[in-house]
């Protein structure tokens, strides 16, 4: 039999990474070590600390690699509260894709923090900035999230912001919803799209209902 | 004799509590789930002979011992598991996983498989009983089978080995007549040899701090742990998990369980016997 028991469970090998000194500023100064290993835990442990948000938030917008970019947002989302909204919310201008998706899962798991912005987001020049708002609403835990996409079918001009915010209703709507989503289609006469979205997301709420 | 006290445990009380216990141990407690926490929480309270849902709650705040804290957590923990549970996963591993992980070891070099959460240990031995039968290098290599829990009394169960009919239920005949020995009360007792090949320790996964010992595994399993956890601990346990991983390891998780809701940290391998997640190489 080879099975073989060893006495320290933990594993061998040197992790120097793992050793380093643990207090806020040497972890801010690992924060932009070379080493994206070394990033990665600097990232994690300043999860203890609640005035690191905006620090993380910068490297955020740097950082490349996707392990320390989840480690980031797994510690900001640990901290909570505004700041950390505040510091995220730009990030969905971001040019990266990949970011920005990551931003909007970070984002969803931040209902409390982020449910104060959220008119102003849904009020940006920026009509696809506004469908990233969307996109965050339809997927968070927040008893207004329905109504707040309601709100977007009713006024807002963009087709696109509207086609989101039908997909979100799809999901997370409640028969209230219907009724604007039976009057949207009248105001793009133009696109038959959106007469098969609204029906879609209809037939879905009545769904849930049964 | 003692009086009944009429103890109850309010709304308030409920969500205070639910939120400790989620902070110390990433378990979420639903609103559907009030009976049951209620239920212990009574039993707690009355054990440690406080009056009120306050007094027991400052106690165990304060207590430096965190003995009544371990003593929650074991009863409020779910355990439910048995022997060759989701086998398909371990049909994978001797068939698939294990070959591709020897591609980069040295012959020197221990294969490291963790059982994270073990319960009362019959994931584990399965692995043991697995690993044994049917995986035909089994011979050629060191393999260190960790298993941990959160939960004490499960893992002195677990050391002990002794199990009910029930945990053995879907163990082949043979294999249970070669590895455990039946007793005169109807249990089945693990042999030796069994238990001396798997290490048992505490771990919390939700604790960064503990977590970061553990390391360099090939394989790690992580089975109907993450079902009781929310989006922000599933999102931590990803994370610890991937810090424990060697680069190119594996992680199997429940069957209701998936890793690419969580994080994109890792890969997902497709194998005929079972979708794995993988941690880039
Ligand atoms: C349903 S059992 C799963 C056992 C086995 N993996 C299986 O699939 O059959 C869940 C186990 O998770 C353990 N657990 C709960 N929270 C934990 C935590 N934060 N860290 C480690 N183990 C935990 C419980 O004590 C329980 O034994």
């Amino acid at each position: 039999m080879t099975l073989i028991k060893k006495h320290d469970a933990t594993g061998d090998a040197p992790r120097e990474f793992r050793h380093q000194s643990r207090d806020r500023a040497g972890l801010l100064c690992q924060l932009e070590a070379d080493a994206p290993e070394q990033r990665r835990w600097a990232a994690l442990d300043l999860a203890a600390f609640s005035d690191a948000a905006d620090a993380l938030c910068d490297r955020l917008e740097q950082e490349t690699q996707t392990p320390v970019r989840e480690a980031i947002l797994t510690s900001l989302i640990q901290i909570g509260g505004n700041p950390v909204v505040c510091g995220l919310m730009p990030l969905l201008r971001s040019e990266d894709a990949a970011l920005r998706n990551q931003v909007i899962e970070a984002l969803q798991q931040l209902p409390e923090a982020v449910s104060p912005y959220i008119e102003r987001m849904l009020a940006d020049d920026d009509a696809d900035y506004r469908i990233f708002a969307i996109n965050v609403l339809a997927n968070l835990r927040h008893p207004q999230a329905p109504a707040w996409l309601q709100d977007v079918i009713e006024r807002d001009d963009n087709i696109n912001a509207c086609a989101a915010a039908v997909d979100g209703l799809a999901e997370i709507g409640t028969p209230e919803a219907i009724p604007a989503l039976t009057a949207l289609p009248e105001r793009f006469a133009d696109d038959p799209f959106m007469q098969f979205c609204t029906q879609t997301a209809i037939r879905r709420i009545q769904g849930h209902g049964a | 004799m003692n009086a009944p006290v009429p103890l109850a445990i309010t709304e308030e009380e409920f969500q205070k509590f639910r939120d400790f216990f989620y902070r110390k141990t990433g378990i979420h407690f639903e609103e559907n789930k009030r009976y049951f926490v209620d239920k212990r929480l009574i039993d707690r309270i009355l054990a440690t002979n406080n009056t009120s849902f306050r007094n027991y709650f400052v106690m165990l705040r304060f207590e430096t011992s965190g003995k009544e804290l371990q003593q929650l957590i074991n009863i409020m923990t779910v355990n439910e598991t048995y022997f060759f549970r989701e086998e398909y996963q371990f049909t994978c591993l001797v068939n698939s996983v294990l070959n591709e992980i020897v591609t980069r070891k040295r012959p020197s070099e221990p294969i490291r498989i963790w059982s994270l959460p073990s319960s009362s240990g019959e994931e584990p031995y399965s692995l043991a009983i697995y690993l044994l039968e049917y995986w035909p290098r089994v011979d050629d290599y060191a393999i260190e089978l960790i298993a941990s829990d959160i939960d004490t009394t499960m893992l002195e169960k677990a050391r002990q080995g002794r199990y009910d009919q029930r945990s053995v239920a879907h163990l082949p005949p043979p294999l249970l007549r070669k590895y455990f020995t039946a007793l005169y009360d109807g249990s089945y007792q693990i042999n030796d040899d069994l238990r001396q090949s798997v290490d048992f320790t505490q771990v919390n996964l939700s604790d960064l701090a503990q977590m970061r010992a553990y390391r360099d595994f090939d394989v790690v399993f992580c089975r109907n742990l993450l079902i009781y956890f929310d989006d922000t601990s599933r999102r931590i346990a990803a994370e610890t998990l991937f810090n424990a991983l060697n680069p190119g390891g594996f992680i199997c998780l429940g069957h209701s369980e998936s890793m690419s809701r969580i994080t994109p940290l890792f890969k997902v391998r497709k194998f005929p016997e079972a979708i794995i997640y993988q941690k880039p190489r």
